[in-house]
């Protein structure tokens, strides 16, 4: 980074099931809060960021022309579930190199108007063909973690055990009720070894953020922020032959470029947003992000250092297993967790003192790859 | 240099795994005769070298099932998916037949083929424990 990005203001609707609202319906009233929160005028903003998967051409534009907020450019950025980290990858860049001081970021999808089942994929994939779906993707991988390591599928439950306890903090979570570990077990099976409160809902849901410049962020006088140290996007790596999927090179590679970039290292963090899309993810991303050696995840979740009042609160908002994912509004909602987080604004579930925050969120299934994309950022409160 | 034009692939007539070769119904690779990496399916270009000089081969009918699950989701009641890898170095997504010995990972399997459906199912040799 040559210039400094800061996050100045947040906003986002509770993720849920909002069969009457558009994609507009979604997005125009955090768009709105915003801005205001930020204390900016829409004449103020030089460029609009728009991750989405599903809405369509112009969505954007669609929501942004709501408010009068035109003339400028809008981006819309397809990466799947990265889609709306790499809007915020795309806005902090531009910010970074010095071509806009102010930036609106916004992520937001409709996953109820397919009316429910897995996410569609795209059927030009030869493995959507032969009838991969998500679940399955990360069931593999969990079998072959529970297989490699003395991980049972109680650890997977307790991944989502704890995501729910968080989440019930988190007025903005979709599910906000407390579960057991039975609960989870006996759950109706999607996908061996996964149970369906392993699996993120599908959901709808809209967030924004306000991206500005150090001098921008003087001129309009704003308040606490959190300053993005680092904003990594990575692009999977066609394997052709044995990819070991308990170790998925992407987040790796991306975790190691963070850390450079930010300066720091994983003991650093107080917290982390994971893409937590399936309570497998969750356990092998402690060891990508390095919080453990490979194949030690679980004996960290089982000594609760990733939770409240441990090392470090992996998914305070409840994550993607409780919070939601509506696909391309989720980057942005990690966002708005850690700018809430590091400015304390967090309500119940705010970490005493946190400083540092990282989110991450992956995109895509792709035959032969690990993930479509990888996007993680690094914050530190400012 | 003159600029000359390109021409799309027609992938989409040549997008099933399953082919006849000489050495019978296998899964179609295609091999790189400039570097020799391997691929699945019928490709144009190697994905290492991205050389052209590029031939469709049949890929072993034997491997090992490196993960699996039983997909409970999508309408077609409890379906058994795996990655095999392949003898040879190639990995691919295959439906499963497990019998009565069940599933696991680092099970030897083998192609089968019943009618246009293939899939992969375990091996069980003598002597062959699991859990």
């Amino acid at each position: 980074m040559t210039e400094d990005a800061y996050v100045i203001s947040a906003s986002m609707i509770p993720f849920g099931k909002y069969r009457s609202s558009s994609y507009v319906g979604l997005a125009v009233s955090p768009l709105v809060d915003a801005l205001r929160r930020a204390g900016i005028q829409k004449s103020d903003v030089d460029a609009v960021y728009v991750g989405h998967s599903y809405g369509g051409m112009m969505t954007g534009q669609r929501i942004t022309k709501e408010i009068g907020l035109g003339t400028v450019p809008t981006v819309n950025v397809d990466n799947a579930c990265s889609s709306g980290a790499t809007a915020v990858h795309e806005a902090a860049t531009a910010i970074a190199q010095g071509l806009i001081d102010v930036a609106v970021v916004i992520g937001v999808e409709k996953l109820t108007q397919f009316g429910g089942g897995t996410l569609p994929l795209s059927p030009e994939d030869r493995e959507v063909r032969q009838g991969i779906v998500m679940p399955a993707v990360y069931a593999m991988r969990a079998t072959r973690y529970l297989y490699e390591t003395d991980a049972t599928a109680e650890d997977l439950a307790l991944v989502s055990v704890k995501a729910r306890r968080h989440g019930a903090l988190n007025p903005y979570a979709q599910f906000r009720q407390e579960v057991t570990v039975e609960q989870v077990l006996a759950a109706r099976p999607v996908a061996d070894p996964l149970t369906l409160l392993m699996c993120c809902p599908t959901g709808d849901g809209a967030a924004v953020v306000v991206l500005a410049s150090a001098r921008a962020r003087n001129r309009l006088n704003a308040g606490a922020a959190a300053r993005i140290a680092a904003s990594v996007l990575h692009s999977g790596q066609v394997e052709e032959g044995f990819r070991d999927m308990t170790k998925p090179e992407i987040t790796y590679q991306s975790a190691r470029d963070a850390y450079a970039q930010a300066g720091i290292e994983p003991r650093d963090l107080d917290m982390i947003e994971f893409h937590d899309a399936f309570s497998i993810a969750e356990l092998v991303y402690y060891e990508a992000f390095g919080l453990t050696e490979k194949y030690t995840a679980a004996t960290l979740l089982r000594d609760g250092r990733t939770t409240f009042g441990g090392d470090v609160v992996v998914n305070p908002s409840g994550g993607l297993l409780a919070k939601g994912h509506p696909v391309g509004a989720s980057g942005v909602a990690q966002v708005a967790e850690a700018f809430w987080q590091l400015t304390g604004e967090a309500g119940a579930r705010q970490i005493p003192g946190a400083r540092w925050a990282a989110t991450h969120v992956t995109g895509g299934g792709t035959a032969g790859l690990d993930h479509g994309a990888c996007t993680i950022h690094l914050f530190e409160a400012a | 240099m003159t600029a000359t034009p390109s021409f799309p692939v027609a992938d989409l007539e040549s997008d099933d795994l399953l082919g006849d070769f000489p050495e019978g119904r296998r899964l179609a690779g295609t091999r790189c005769g400039d570097c020799g990496q391997t691929m699945i399916g019928t490709r144009v270009v190697c994905s290492s070298c991205v050389g052209q000089n590029v031939a469709r081969v049949a890929l072993p009918g034997t491997g090992v099932l490196y993960s699996y699950t039983r997909l409970h989701v999508g309408g077609q009641g409890v379906r058994a998916l795996g990655y095999v890898d392949l003898d040879g170095g190639v990995r691919t997504l295959a439906d499963l037949r497990e019998g009565d010995a069940g599933l696991w990972p680092d099970a030897r399997v083998e192609l089968g083929v019943d009618g246009d459906d293939w899939f992969f199912t375990p091996v069980i040799q003598q002597g062959d424990s699991h859990d």
